[in-house]
C-alpha cells in the first residue's frame, strides 16, 4: 500500500478506454484544444479488477497467435531488484510475474472489459479463509517444476513466503506479511529467525496461512512474486537477484543488472498448469536507461527490430500526437491505479473552507502542462481518492466546479469568508527537477491570483520522501501520490486516511495527518465487514470523510501511453499495475 | 619622463614607417588600426550584427514589454499554460500548428507556454554578459600574470610557466562537469541563490580555463619588449616596475590583447551555450543552450523552437569572430591587403 516505494518515476495514471481514444485522433482543424481526447466510458471502470474467477484453468490459448520470435522492450528507467521478495516497483513486478515467478495466485487481461481478473495461478483457487479472514487456506497444484526440471513443492512456496517476513535483507519489498500475517512483526525471515515459523503451515499440498488481524485481501497479495516459491539452500540473497529461479514461462538468460535482461523459454513450463501465462514469443530482450526521445524514435519509426519493440513508458507529450493520428494502432492507452492529491496538515491548516479554497484555486490544467501530463490520457480528472478501477467507486462531487477546473472567485470568496486573504501556503518541491519547477512556478501563480501567501520550499529529488515524511517540517500542505498495491478500497481508505502514531512511525502514508476517532472507528468496522458489502461501504466512507472534514483534495488520476511496434500483438495495459500484459504478447512475424 | 615619451614616440613612428601604408604616417598605430577596420566591409557588417544583438540583449526588459511578452511563465501578465496551450503541450496560437502570428514572432515554448521570443532575448543577454564578464576577467588575469612572468623573469617566471602548463593540462569539461552537481546540491534548497551560483560558478569555471592562452601571449611579447631600448632606459633611470609595466609596457600590448579580447568572446558564448545545452551551466536563468536543449524533443513537430536560438547563437558567434579576424588583421602591421 505505497505509492512512493513503487517507483513513482515510473508512473503516471489513468483510466482510458483504447478505441475511445484512437476514435478522436486526427482532431480536425477546428479549435485544437478540443483535440484532448475524452469521452471516456467511466460506467463500465467500476468493475475493473474487481472480477476474481477461482475455476479458471490452463492452458491458456490466443486465436491466431504464432509462436517465435524476440520481443524487444526499451524502458528510460533503471531495473531494481529482481528478487521476488524484494520486487516492488511496477516494472519488476510486472515482469517477473507475467514472465518468470509464479505465485499463489495471479491476474490475466480480459478482453472484453479490459480489466484484469484475479485468477489461481499456483493454487488451484483463490483460497478459503475462516469467518473472520484470519485463517486462509490454499491447495497447491502439482505438475509445476522449476526450471531445472525439479518440481515446485508446497514447501517451496512456504519457503518463499518467509522470506517475504525480512524487511533488513529486503528492504525495498512490500511489508504486507508484516503487517498482517501471525506475529509478523517479531519474526524476521528463515534467514535470522529460521524457518521454525507458526504462522504458514504445509500439509502435504495444503498450505496454511494464519494472521494476526483480518485480512480480507490476502488473495490480492497473494498474487505478488513475494508470495511465490523460493528454493531453499539456492536463494543466497546477494546472488538470488541476479538469477531468481523460474516457475513461469521463461527464465533468466543474461541479466546486467540496471542495464539489459534478456529471457528464454523455460523448457519446464507446463501451459496445463498455468491459467493465464503464454509463451509464444521465443525471447524477450529488455534495454533498459534508454534515453526517452530515443525509445519514441524507436517506435516512431517501426523499422526493423522497432517492429517487434514495445515500451511500458509512456510516450513523451511532444510525440502523443504523432502516435495519436498516425499510428493509433500501436498506441496502448491504459489505466494505472494512482491518484495525486494535495493534502494540507490537517492539524495546521485547520479551517475546512481554507482546504476548500484551495481546491478551487488549484490550477489544475496548468500543472497538468507544465509537468508534461496529457489531460485526460495520462492525466485524469476527478475528485473521488480511490482512482477508477476500485472496487464500489462512484464518481461524486465536492466542489462546484467541475473536476479539473479551476475558480478562483469561489476560492476567493471563501478566504474572504475566513478571513484569511494572505495565508501562507508552504510545501516541498524538487528544486532539481525541471518539471516540477515548472508546476511549481503556476501554481504559485495561481495561489497568489486568489489571495494565498505561496512559499515554496526547495528540496532535491534525493531527499525529497525524506523531507516530506517529516510529520515536523515546516511545511503545511504536502503534495502526494498514491497507487494501490491491489484493486480494494482497502487499500486506499485505511492507509491514507486512518490515522497514524505521529511520534512512533511519523506520518506513513497519511500525509494530510489527518486524524479523526470518528473516522478511524469506521475504517475498523468495514474491515469486518463481509468481502461483497466492502466495496461499496469503502467508497461511503472515503465519501463520508470528504464531505464532513475535506481532508485533501484530487488534483487527479494517472494513466499510461505505451506504444509497440507493428508486429507486437496481444500489447493491453494491465490496470493493475499500469504495465503491459505480458502474458497475452506474441509477435506476428 | 619626457625622454622615455619620445623614445616612445619613436619607436611608434618606427613602427608606422615600416609599414607599407603611408597614409598612415604620423598617425598613433590603433588609429590606423581603426581606420582599417573601417574600410574592410566584413568588418562593418559583422560589427553591426553584433552591435544589433548587443542593443537587443540589453534593451530585454524593454523590448518585451513594449511587445507584450515575458520571459517566465510566473509572471502576473503572462498568459497560463492552459490558455494558450493543447492537451499535448503544443501552443494553440502561431506554429507549428496555427498560422504566424505578430504576438508571439517565434511562437511559444510547448508545456510552460512562454514566449520564444522572450527567452531568446533574455538568453542572448545571458549569453552575452556571462561572456563579457568571462572574457574582461581572462584578460585581467591572463594579462597581469603574463606581464609579471615575462618582465621578472628567473624563478618566478618558470614556475608562473609551470601553473600555465599545469592549468592548459587539465581538462575544461571534466572540470565543468564535476563543478556543476556539486553547485547544484550545495543550493539545492535556496532556488534564487541556485541561479546566481550557477551564473557565478560557470564564469568562474570559463575564467579558471580560459586565461592561460593569453598570459603566454603576453609573456612572450613581454620578454621581447624587455629588451627594447625605453625600457631598459625606464629601468636604468630607476622608474618603479609598476611604473614600467604599466605605463611602458602595456601600451604596448594592446594590440594582441584587442585581438585576443574579441576572439574570446564569442568562444564563451559558445563555452555557455554548449554548457548549459549539457546541463552543467545554467538552468535558473533563460539561456540558449538551455532552450535548445529542451527545443531537442519536439524538434519533429516543432522545428521553429530549435532553430530560433540554434540560428541566434550561429549568427552571434560567427559575426563574432569575423569581427575579431578583422579586428586582428587590422592590427597586425603584416597583413597586407
Amino acid at each position: 500500500m505505497t505509492g512512493a516505494r513503487r517507483g513513482r518515476g515510473l508512473l503516471a495514471a489513468s483510466m482510458v478506454a483504447a478505441l475511445v481514444l484512437s476514435a478522436c485522433g486526427g482532431g480536425g482543424d477546428g479549435d485544437r484544444r478540443d483535440a484532448a481526447p475524452d469521452g471516456i466510458d467511466r460506467s463500465g471502470l467500476g468493475a475493473a479488477g474487481s472480477a476474481k474467477d477461482p475455476d479458471r484453468e490452463g492452458p491458456v490459448e490466443i486465436d491466431g497467435a504464432r509462436e517465435g520470435g524476440t520481443v524487444r522492450v526499451l524502458s528510460a528507467d533503471g531495473l531494481n531488484s529482481m528478487d521476488p521478495s524484494e520486487a516492488y516497483f511496477l516494472n519488476t513486478l510486472s515482469i517477473l510475474g507475467g514472465l518468470v515467478t509464479r505465485s499463489l495466485t495471479q491476474y490475466t487481461y480480459d478482453e472484453e472489459t479490459g480489466d484484469m481478473v484475479l485468477v489461481p495461478d499456483l493454487a488451484t483457487d483463490l483460497g478459503t479463509s475462516n469467518a473472520d479472514y484470519t485463517e486462509w487456506t490454499f491447495t497447491i497444484r502439482g505438475g509445476v517444476k522449476w526450471e531445472n526440471g525439479r518440481e515446485v513443492t508446497a514447501e517451496d512456496v512456504r519457503y518463499g513466503i518467509l522470506r517475504s517476513f525480512d524487511r533488513s535483507t529486503f528492504p525495498g519489498g512490500a511489508a504486507y506479511s508484516n503487517d498482517y500475517f501471525l506475529d509478523g512483526d517479531k519474526y524476521k525471515g528463515p534467514y535470522r529467525s529460521g524457518t521454525g515459523y507458526a504462522g504458514v503451515v504445509v500439509d502435504g499440498n495444503r498450505l496454511t496461512l494464519k494472521m494476526e488481524r483480518p485480512f480480507p485481501d490476502l488473495p490480492y497479495w497473494a498474487a505478488f512474486p513475494a508470495m511465490g516459491p523460493v528454493p531453499a539452500g539456492e536463494d543466497a540473497p546477494e546472488t538470488y537477484l541476479r538469477h531468481p529461479w523460474a516457475t513461469g514461462p521463461y527464465m533468466f538468460d543474461d541479466y546486467v543488472p540496471e542495464k539489459s535482461l534478456t529471457l528464454v523459454r523455460n523448457p519446464h513450463w507446463d501451459p496445463a498448469t498455468d491459467p493465464a501465462r503464454t509463451q509464444y514469443p521465443d525471447r524477450y530482450e529488455f534495454a533498459f536507461q534508454v534515453p526517452a526521445t530515443q525509445v519514441d524514435q524507436v517506435l516512431l519509426n517501426d523499422q526493423g527490430d522497432g517492429e517487434r519493440t514495445l515500451t511500458y513508458d509512456d510516450v513523451l507529450a511532444e510525440n502523443f500526437r504523432t502516435f495519436q493520428d498516425e499510428h493509433p494502432d500501436r498506441l496502448e492507452l491504459g489505466p494505472q491505479p494512482c491518484t495525486t492529491y494535495w493534502a494540507p496538515d490537517y492539524r495546521k491548516v485547520t479551517d475546512k473552507r481554507v482546504r476548500q479554497a484551495l481546491a478551487y484555486a488549484y490550477p489544475y490544467r496548468d500543472a497538468a502542462l507544465a509537468a508534461g501530463q496529457i489531460e485526460n490520457v495520462t492525466r485524469v480528472w476527478g475528485e473521488n481518492l480511490m482512482p477508477p478501477g476500485i472496487p464500489g467507486r462512484t464518481e461524486y462531487s465536492l466542489l462546484d466546479t467541475a473536476p479539473g477546473e479551476t475558480d478562483p472567485a469561489a476560492a476567493r470568496r471563501l478566504l474572504e469568508e475566513v478571513d484569511a486573504v494572505g495565508y501562507e501556503i508552504r510545501w516541498l518541491f524538487r528544486g532539481d527537477d525541471p518539471l516540477d519547477v515548472a508546476t511549481k512556478d503556476v501554481v504559485v501563480r495561481a495561489l497568489r491570483d486568489v489571495g494565498f501567501t505561496p512559499r515554496p520550499v526547495a528540496t532535491t529529488v534525493a531527499d525529497y520522501s525524506t523531507e516530506r515524511r517529516d510529520p515536523d517540517s515546516e511545511v503545511n500542505l504536502r503534495a502526494a501520490g498514491w497507487c494501490s498495491d491491489w484493486p480494494s478500497g482497502g487499500s486506499w481508505i485505511p492507509p491514507v486516511l486512518e490515522s497514524s502514531d505521529l511520534d512512533e512511525e511519523g506520518l506513513g502514508s497519511n500525509y494530510a495527518a489527518f486524524s479523526e476517532p470518528d473516522v478511524d472507528r469506521r475504517i475498523r468496522e468495514v474491515v469486518m465487514l463481509p468481502t461483497e458489502q466492502q466495496p461499496a461501504a469503502w467508497n461511503d466512507l472515503g465519501r463520508h470523510v470528504a464531505e464532513t472534514y475535506f481532508p485533501l483534495f484530487v488534483i487527479g488520476y494517472g494513466g499510461v501511453a505505451h506504444a509497440h511496434g507493428s508486429k507486437v500483438m496481444g500489447h493491453r495495459v494491465d490496470g493493475t499495475l499500469g504495465m503491459p500484459t505480458y502474458k497475452t504478447i506474441w509477435l506476428d512475424d | 619622463m619626457s625622454t622615455t615619451a619620445d623614445l616612445e614616440r619613436l619607436a611608434e613612428d618606427l613602427a608606422a614607417e615600416a609599414r607599407p601604408d603611408r597614409a598612415g604616417t604620423g598617425v598613433s598605430p590603433h588609429r590606423t588600426a581603426l581606420r582599417r577596420l573601417r574600410s574592410d566591409p566584413v568588418a562593418v557588417v559583422s560589427g553591426a550584427v553584433v552591435l544589433v544583438l548587443v542593443l537587443l540583449g540589453l534593451l530585454a526588459p524593454l523590448v518585451t514589454s513594449l511587445w507584450g511578452i515575458h520571459a517566465t511563465v510566473g509572471h502576473p501578465d503572462a498568459p497560463r499554460p492552459s490558455e494558450v496551450l493543447l492537451f499535448d503541450g503544443y501552443p494553440a496560437v502561431g506554429p507549428p500548428y496555427e498560422p504566424f502570428t505578430w504576438q508571439h514572432p517565434l511562437g511559444l515554448a510547448p508545456r510552460t507556454g512562454v514566449d520564444n521570443l522572450a527567452t531568446l532575448l533574455y538568453g542572448l543577454r545571458t549569453s552575452l554578459g556571462v561572456a563579457v564578464v568571462a572574457t574582461v576577467l581572462t584578460t585581467l588575469v591572463g594579462v597581469g600574470v603574463g606581464l609579471v612572468a615575462g618582465f621578472v623573469g628567473g624563478r618566478t617566471d618558470r614556475v608562473v610557466s609551470f601553473v600555465i602548463d599545469l592549468f592548459l593540462s587539465f581538462p575544461f569539461l571534466l572540470g565543468a562537469l564535476a563543478l556543476a552537481p556539486i553547485v547544484v546540491s550545495r543550493f539545492s534548497t535556496d532556488p534564487d541563490g541556485l541561479a546566481l551560483a550557477q551564473v557565478v560558478a560557470l564564469v568562474a569555471v570559463l575564467v579558471t580555463f580560459g586565461w592561460m592562452g593569453l598570459a603566454r601571449l603576453i609573456r612572450g611579447q613581454v620578454l621581447s619588449l624587455r629588451e627594447r631600448e625605453f625600457v631598459q632606459a625606464a629601468v636604468v633611470m630607476g622608474l618603479s616596475t609598476r611604473h614600467i609595466l604599466l605605463k611602458e609596457l602595456l601600451p604596448n600590448l594592446v594590440a594582441p590583447i584587442v585581438v585576443a579580447v574579441s576572439l574570446s568572446v564569442p568562444a564563451f558564448v559558445a563555452a555557455e551555450a554548449g554548457l548549459s545545452y549539457l546541463g552543467i551551466g545554467l538552468t535558473g536563468v533563460p539561456s540558449l543552450g538551455q532552450t535548445i536543449n529542451q527545443a531537442v524533443d519536439s524538434f519533429e513537430r516543432y522545428p521553429l523552437y530549435l532553430w530560433a536560438p540554434v540560428l541566434t547563437v550561429m549568427v552571434l558567434v560567427l559575426a563574432l569572430n569575423l569581427l575579431g579576424d578583422a579586428v586582428r588583421d587590422a592590427f597586425d602591421p603584416r597583413t597586407r591587403r
